[in-house]
């Protein structure tokens, strides 16, 4: 228990870096600006939240009535009135609020109808979602890529196929009023229609482990000219600096939230040190020790290396504590010019001293 | 009817061959507490273990608040951060909030109003409680085995793969369990075979209705959550495959099972409260309790439902349209039972003598608090809405309005109202009323601006977040600093009573159910001579008005 009062400074930061701009707020203050279609969500809110304003005044204003009124001025007075019972007053106040809740019952039902019946215009464009901790990977229907942004047209109804690697997750868009639990052995589909151009929040809304808080991604819709530039498959690699920069971007989304890259222990192995450069410009790995199929070896670290641990991680595994018992889930599905930015990006830290 | 006969001759009672002995003095030493079998001197143990619960869980949530004063996180790194609000749910849950009233004031009370001289099985009630202890000392140690992250509802599979001590919390909570179902199975007993002579059904206390509609669901529904907490540490130890979708198993599987308890469990929590209001609001205005059958009819309506509407916490998991349908509407139907129960309440107020001590401001506070924890329990009832509002912070604000602002501050309300039964002494009423004023602001100033964020989208059990909602988390933190000062003020006040409280009346408050025409405090047996019930429940006309101005000797 005191262990977990002193602060440990020394972890890899826990919070989102780059989050969208501050989600803008509807009239009334209570939801985020509507940005879909899906304005029953809305309705049915703010007709609910009227009724129970005017149930609750109701309530405390006979209490309040009562107190002043009704106040015991002596020790021993009784009650002005023994009634025990009022039939038609119980039967009013049984029957008027199940009338309402009916209302209320029918109308949130055909709105999630509405959420859960996917259009065909949505499914023709199909993207998937796969979460993993604490990331979220999108595939485009054109089977293309990006991690933890995703580009939407506007105006055009989309579907998204939600899917876990590991734990559960929620997929949760609130300027959208789109959620869902992503569960490990199952594809479940959502799907919305956005009809506001901007940078939205996507929270992982289901508890999911260490940096559950930090599993965020953007939604960016966009217009069709925009979205015809495939603004997702921006990848700079003209020269080694862009390379790098463009790495550093991919590192930013995909890796950041176990890795650093300042020698701060995080939940996997710091990219620190993991180049030194030479005089004549190229690059030498580091000597590390690492478990083979549960032996120990040592090996120096590069390209190969680089790539085979982020296609198959647990190929070699760091054997140093904590790392040794392996847990990061493979990434196999990175194309090859990405990965070549991030070796890039990782030889310009040596640089960077 | 003959409305002039006394159901017991109370007088009879202050008389001096009691001797000044009760069941506090009567015997003394450390086994005539560990091993009695007395329901009063367990129900004080019981009071004593799940206020220490309390104030630790307590601890737990003003950790998490404080941390969350910064979109960065103040204190913690994030895995800390899941441990510390794990903590603080499962203490408060499994370790106060239910056996919390049923344990101490049920164990207390009920008794007393059956006119009988203990529970009907006084040994399963001692063992009970130290399955309770056990347990506390279980979830103890989990903490000091590496402690647990999994958050209260450990939902699989992640709670099959964190390499932390789910297994041991998981044995907690399953000796728990057997607790809280030996304490139901005795109030049972008790209410069927050990009524007063003319203590028919309908002239039983609410109180007593509610403990029995509690009992009934802690002996139906616990044995789901205990099967499930094994099958949890099976799958960990043996990779069986019935959560873990990596060897087949269903882990949404996993959410039935454990709503299937704990939604009931939530009935389990708040019906004892809902006797405690009923109780006092009737005392505290001196006036029949206004539909009393309705109420005590709404209470076993409540607990049958309650079994029945468990997939509304699971409306985003993706079942299917005839689930949704089935679990929704059921929803909006518990709410009319419960906002029967409001409304009689209040109407039992109207026109009644209303005493504004602090039993009584703890009562109206709750009426208020319940009101807007009922109410917005309506809103995620909705099946679209519920979808954005799911694990947000509008559901945590929501249950902490019902768990907290209604649950814990009923039990604080019959705390006040028995402790000068209990103990015969008084507390300083000034310092309670100023406790209790401080105590509402601080719990709304708390959670208000969470129904704010969590509308707007802030997402449930974030160690860090983005800078949108960082005002609204800086009033919650603000909130839990007074409510703090509130509750501080409360433990302070009821400790020094019991060192240099001033007497407290026979019948401090002028109840007219018999806990309160026994002596006070009451002797080892309760009732020097049987009691014998000739008249409706609540009837003040029989108050005797002498017993409110004797002192307890």
């Amino acid at each position: 228990m005191f262990a977990l009062l002193t602060q440990d400074p020394a972890r890899t930061p826990g919070h989102i870096e780059n989050p969208a701009p501050p989600l803008a707020v509807d009239t009334y203050g209570q939801l985020p600006k509507l940005a879909s279609t899906f304005d029953h969500v809305d309705g049915l809110f703010y007709f609910t939240y009227i009724v129970c304003i005017f149930f609750f005044v109701v309530i405390v204003g006979v209490i309040a009535v009562s107190v002043v009124l009704y106040r015991r001025k002596t020790w021993d007075q009784p009650a002005l009135s023994n009634v025990t019972h009022n039939t038609p007053l119980e039967v009013v106040w049984t029957v008027i609020p199940l009338i309402i809740v009916m209302v209320m019952f029918a109308w949130g039902f055909k709105g999630s109808l509405d959420m859960t019946n996917v259009p065909e215009a949505a499914s023709r464009n199909l993207y998937k979602a796969t979460a993993k901790q604490w990331n979220w990977t999108f595939t485009y229907p054109n089977g293309q890529q990006s991690f933890g942004e995703v580009w939407v047209e506007v105006d055009k109804p989309v579907a998204f196929a939600t899917e876990s690697t590991d734990v559960l997750h929620a997929f949760y868009l609130p300027q959208m009023r789109v959620k869902r639990d992503v569960i490990p052995g199952r594809s479940q589909v959502v799907w919305f229609e956005p009809k506001e151009v901007g940078d939205y929040h996507l929270f992982c809304a289901e508890y999911c482990g260490n940096d559950h808080s930090k599993m965020y991604a953007q939604l960016h819709v966009v217009s069709a000219e925009e979205f015809a530039k495939k603004p997702w498959d921006k990848w700079d690699d003209s020269t080694p600096a862009a390379a790098a920069k463009s790495g550093e971007s991919l590192y930013k989304q995909l890796c950041a939230s176990c890795h650093s890259v300042n020698g701060i222990p995080g939940v996997g192995p710091s990219w620190k040190g993991l180049f030194t450069k030479n005089a004549d410009g190229t690059f030498t790995g580091r000597q590390r020790e690492v478990l083979v199929g549960g032996q120990k070896q040592t090996i120096t670290v590069d390209d190969a290396y680089i790539i085979e641990s982020i296609k198959t991680p647990m190929a070699k595994i760091v054997a140093e504590e904590p790392y040794n018992r392996g847990g990061m889930s493979a990434f196999d599905n990175i194309e090859d010019r990405k990965i070549a930015g991030l070796i890039q990006y990782m030889k310009s830290l040596a640089e960077a001293k | 009817m003959t409305t002039n006969v006394p159901v017991i001759d109370t007088h009879a009672h202050h008389a001096p061959e009691a001797g000044g002995t009760n069941y506090l003095n009567n015997r003394s030493g450390f086994w005539s507490w560990a091993g009695t079998l007395d329901h009063k001197r367990i129900g004080l143990m019981y009071l004593v273990g799940v206020s220490i619960a309390f104030l630790c869980g307590g601890l737990f949530a003003l950790l998490v608040r404080l941390h969350l004063w910064e979109p960065k996180g103040m204190l913690f790194d994030n895995a800390q951060y899941n441990q510390i609000f794990t903590l603080h749910g499962a203490f408060m849950v499994f370790l106060f909030v239910i056996p919390a009233i049923p344990g101490s004031l049920g164990n207390m009370v009920l008794p007393l109003m059956l006119g009988a001289k203990d529970v009907a099985l006084p040994r399963l009630n001692l063992l009970s409680f130290y399955l309770w202890l056990t347990g506390a000392v279980l979830a103890t140690l989990a903490i000091v085995l590496g402690g647990f992250d999994t958050g209260w509802t450990f939902y699989t599979p992640y709670s099959l793969y964190t390499q932390q001590a789910v297994v041991t919390i998981g044995l907690a909570i399953f000796v728990l369990g057997f607790s809280s179902i030996f304490t139901g199975l005795n109030f049972i007993v008790t209410v069927h075979k050990l009524r007063a002579p003319g203590l028919t059904w309908f002239r039983m206390p609410l109180f007593v209705w509610a403990l029995y509609a509690t009992s009934l669901l802690q002996v139906l529904a616990t044995p789901v959550l205990g099967i499930t907490v094994l099958l949890v540490a099976f799958e960990r130890l043996y990779h069986i495959g019935i959560f873990d979708p990596r060897l087949g198993g269903d882990p949404v599987l996993f959410e039935h099972f454990f709503w299937f308890y704990s939604h009931p469990a939530v009935y389990i929590m708040v019906l004892p409260a809902f006797g405690i209001i009923s109780e006092l609001v009737s005392v505290h205005s001196r006036k029949p309790l206004f539909g009393y059958k309705l109420i005590a009819f709404s209470s076993l309506a409540i607990a049958i439902i309650s079994f029945l509407v468990w997939g509304h916490h699971m409306f985003t998991s993706g079942q299917s349209t005839y689930a949704m349908f089935a679990f929704s509407f059921l929803t909006f139907f518990v709410a009319i039972p419960t906002a029967i129960k409001e409304f009689s309440w209040v109407a039992t107020i109207w026109k009644g003598s209303i005493a504004l001590n602090s039993p009584m401001l703890y009562t109206l506070a709750f009426l208020i608090i319940f009101a807007i924890g009922g109410l917005t329990g309506v809103i995620l009832g909705a099946l679209n809405v519920d979808i954005h509002l799911h694990d947000t912070y509008f559901v945590v604000a929501h249950f902490h309005y019902v768990m907290m602002g209604s649950i814990a501050l009923a039990f604080f309300a019959g705390l006040h109202h028995w402790w000068p039964k209990m103990f015969g002494v008084m507390y300083d009423e000034f310092l309670a009323k100023i406790a209790c004023a401080i105590i509402f602001i601080g719990f709304n100033a708390t959670f208000l601006p969470q129904f704010i964020m969590g509308s707007r989208g802030m997402p449930r059990r974030y160690a860090t977040y983005v800078p949108d909602y960082a005002p609204y988390h800086a009033a919650s933190t603000v909130g839990v600093i007074i409510l703090t000062v509130g509750i501080g003020m409360m433990v302070f006040y009821l400790v020094a009573s019991l060192f240099q409280g001033k007497k407290a009346m026979q019948n401090q408050w002028g109840g007219v159910t018999l806990d309160w025409l026994c002596p006070t405090p009451p002797p080892l047996e309760n009732f020097d001579v049987p009691p014998k019930v000739v008249h409706e429940v609540y009837d003040y006309s029989t108050l005797d008005y002498q017993s409110m101005q004797t002192p307890v000797r």
